[in-house]
């Protein structure tokens, strides 16, 4: 029988650890497949190591192998906490981490082997989705389950993140997902035509939205507050941010799909309220940067501060760029370019990787409780992370700006004056710099992990009594 | 008398004490440090493209002619120097938040002092090649990064926490700032300024 007056961290823990492997292993493929791009021929003609093949290992490895455990692993450390009960159902919350780990371990592998989807984001296939839905439902349970037994009448807004995170992605996966299966590994789409494009990208797009941005901004509204030891700045902005942005972001999707063979009007609505998003966006910029601002003196003895101010200035640049991007007029030089990739990644380096090291800095020492093993380490982390952020966004945007000049050059005849693969070959140098900037943001990575496994060395999480809720509570109300 | 991009080469360990003591006029800073550092760099442009022309991949050299080639030079100076400057009143816009100085010719100083690395590697504009000049960045960012970081608090007078902070936040500007410009450049191409698209 478990003990009602102690905190379940040690799940958290474990998530947290399956989380930095995945950093290393998603990241490693990234820097892997920056390298093919320079050289073409280190894939060694297996079909496995293929830059296809390894692409969606990347991306699945990063988003749902680092992203979302880290995501379930704040999610069940804050919510005990802002509730003040342990979880719900603790056996299905090791359910959730194991069974969740696996099936991202053996989707990829299933990738490598060439089954696919041919969705963006979504390539797994019928059997893992059906998986994937088990375990989501668990996560659900858990997570509102602990809400509902919850001692504090307020419900945190970092819950109000997580919660959409949760709803969210269900309806997407459960809606994008629905197919026809042929055999084991191989199904096809339910949805036909433009009508997939549109549900994919509606999937897709609130992906990005609700758990790259939604669900790390739960993390950020919880970890924040607690590095700075103080309050949110506006507590207020922070709930009207978060129903304008849930209602601006589902309609965004279209954006992906410009001049493409979906009705004008549905891109012109997308292109919309892809624009209106940098309103609560920025509003949720703006309150973190104002929490720091008044809480400078942290940064003297917490070295993880540092990497949640980078992460939201990245968190601007990238909110700012996208609604940008979704203008017409630009998107139709952007796409199809790497300007795309850059805009992505100044969102998964700077913002997501960022906000996770700096909640991971401040955790990990918690959870074992021991000090850091090495501030200076930190230190060096935070540059190398700093330097592989920009120099990756610069060699995109100097990549992505030439390739869309380049795609639609005309020539004295009025025909396209270069080719695919003229341009292509031309990419080498941005490449190569791409290529140097992951591998230095990698090794920042790997520093960091480092540094955990020295600090929980010979440790084991520590069990932590739930404080007294009375004295929580009027603290909570005087807030309020 | 300091001049910040000579300090900045020569002065190592000692450079922010220095800069520190600095005491010009925000006038005399703009003429000493600021224009020969926005000077450089389209010179540079100029050189290298009269000579070799520009590279940016898809095999054919892109030759100006030297009327062209000077109107470019042109407006990369005026635009550096504006950017300069602005940086510099952004700075002191900022610098109430972080109880900086309000001393303009110490913002001027600072924008001097991280922008010269990257003058210094705008040599790599002599040989206009993408590729030469990308290899160029790599340490010229780096080290205008440690500059800004470790200079800020220094010059600008203000706790390292509170540095540390204004410096991020004008990274996070001056990439916004970035990637507008590129919006509003590919907007005039769309719109049938520049180059001849098929759109
Ligand atoms: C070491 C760091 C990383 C490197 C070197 C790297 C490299 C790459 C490369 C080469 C691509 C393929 C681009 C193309 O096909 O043209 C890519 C795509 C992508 N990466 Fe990364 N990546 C890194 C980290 C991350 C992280 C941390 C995330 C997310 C949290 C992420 C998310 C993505 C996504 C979503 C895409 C697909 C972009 C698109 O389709 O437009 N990456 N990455």
């Amino acid at each position: 029988m478990p003990d009602p007056n102690v905190y379940n961290d040690r799940v958290v823990t474990v998530l947290v650890v399956l989380s930095l492997v995945w950093a290393i292993a998603g990241m490693g493929a990234g820097v892997f497949i920056a390298a093919e791009l320079v050289w073409p021929t280190i894939d060694l003609g297996q079909e496995w190591l293929s830059y296809g093949r390894l692409r969606t290992l990347h991306t699945n490895g990063v988003i749902f192998g680092f992203g979302v455990s880290a995501l379930m692993a704040t999610a069940f450390y804050s919510v005990q906490r802002t509730s003040h009960v342990p979880l719900f159902a603790p056996k299905l919350a090791w359910f959730c981490c194991i069974a969740w780990n696996l099936a991202v371990l053996l989707g990829g592998i299933s990738l490598l082997a060439g089954w696919t989807s041919g969705k963006e984001y979504a390539e797994l296939e019928w059997p893992f989705d059906i998986g994937i839905t088990i375990v989501w439902l668990a996560f659900a349970v858990v997570f509102f389950g602990t809400i509902a037994n919850r001692k504090v009448k307020a419900i945190y807004v970092s819950n109000w993140f997580y919660g959409a995170l949760i709803i969210v992605i269900a309806m997407l996966h459960v809606v994008n997902s629905m197919a026809i299966p042929i055999t084991i590994g191989k199904s096809y789409s339910l949805f036909a035509g433009a009508q997939d494009a549109i549900v994919q990208w509606w999937y897709g797009h609130n992906a990005v939205g609700f758990l790259l941005t939604g669900g790390f901004l739960g993390m950020l509204y919880y970890f924040l507050p607690k590095h700075a030891d103080r309050p949110i700045w506006s507590y207020r902005l922070s709930i009207v941010a978060f129903w304008a942005f849930t209602y601006s972001y589902i309609w965004a999707g279209p954006h992906h799909l410009h001049y493409n063979a979906i009705p004008e009007w549905v891109q012109s609505l997308g292109m919309v309220m892809s624009i209106i998003l940098l309103a609560p966006s920025w509003a949720t910029m703006v309150n973190g940067v104002m929490t720091v601002a008044g809480a400078w003196e942290k940064l003297k003895t917490d070295p993880a501060l540092k990497f949640i101010v980078l992460a939201l200035a990245f968190y601007g640049l990238a909110t700012f760029e996208g609604p940008m991007l979704s203008i017409k007029s630009v998107n139709v030089v952007s796409h199809f370019t790497d300007w795309t990739v850059g805009h992505v990644h100044s969102g998964a380096l700077g913002w997501n990787a960022m906000i996770t090291f700096g909640t991971f800095y401040f955790l990990v020492p918690r959870l074992v409780g021991a000090a850091l093993y090495s501030v200076r380490l930190a230190n060096i982390h935070f540059w190398l992370a700093l330097a592989g952020t920009m120099l990756y966004v610069l060699s995109m945007w100097g990549a992505g700006v030439s390739q869309g000049l380049l795609w639609l050059s005309l020539d004295e005849l009025g025909e396209l004056s270069y080719g695919f693969r003229d341009i292509m070959a031309s990419m080498t140098p941005y490449y190569a710099l791409r290529f140097v900037a992951g591998a230095i943001f990698l090794s920042g990575a790997i520093l960091m992990f480092y540094n955990f496994v020295k600090t929980m060395e010979n440790r084991t999480t520590v069990v932590r009594r739930i404080p007294d809720v009375t004295t929580a509570r009027s603290a909570v109300e005087a807030v309020a | 008398m300091t001049f910040v991009p000579i300090d900045v080469l020569v002065q190592g360990g000692q450079l922010f004490a220095r800069l520190e003591q600095a005491t010009a006029s925000a006038s005399v800073v703009v003429f000493k440090d600021i224009l020969p550092l926005a000077l450089i760099p389209p010179i540079f442009l100029y050189l290298g493209s009269l000579q070799f022309g520009w590279q940016i991949g898809a095999e054919d050299v892109i030759r100006l002619n030297q009327a062209t080639l000077l109107m470019i030079s042109v407006c990369y100076f005026l635009a550096l120097l504006l950017g300069f400057i602005g940086l510099a009143i952004l700075l002191r816009w900022m610098a109430p938040t972080y109880a900086a100085t309000l001393e303009m010719s110490r913002h001027l100083t600072l924008v001097a002092t991280v922008a010269t690395p990257m003058v210094v590697g705008s040599i790599a504009h002599l040989y206009p090649h993408v590729f030469v000049n990308m290899l160029a960045i790599i340490p010229v960012l780096i080290w205008s990064m440690f500059l800004l970081y470790r200079g800020l608090p220094i010059v600008l007078r203000t706790t390292p926490q509170q540095g540390m902070l204004m410096a991020s936040s004008l990274i996070g500007i001056v990439l916004v700032a970035a990637v507008t410009l590129l919006g509003i450049t590919v907007v005039l191409w769309t719109h049938g300024f520049g180059p001849s698209l098929g759109l």
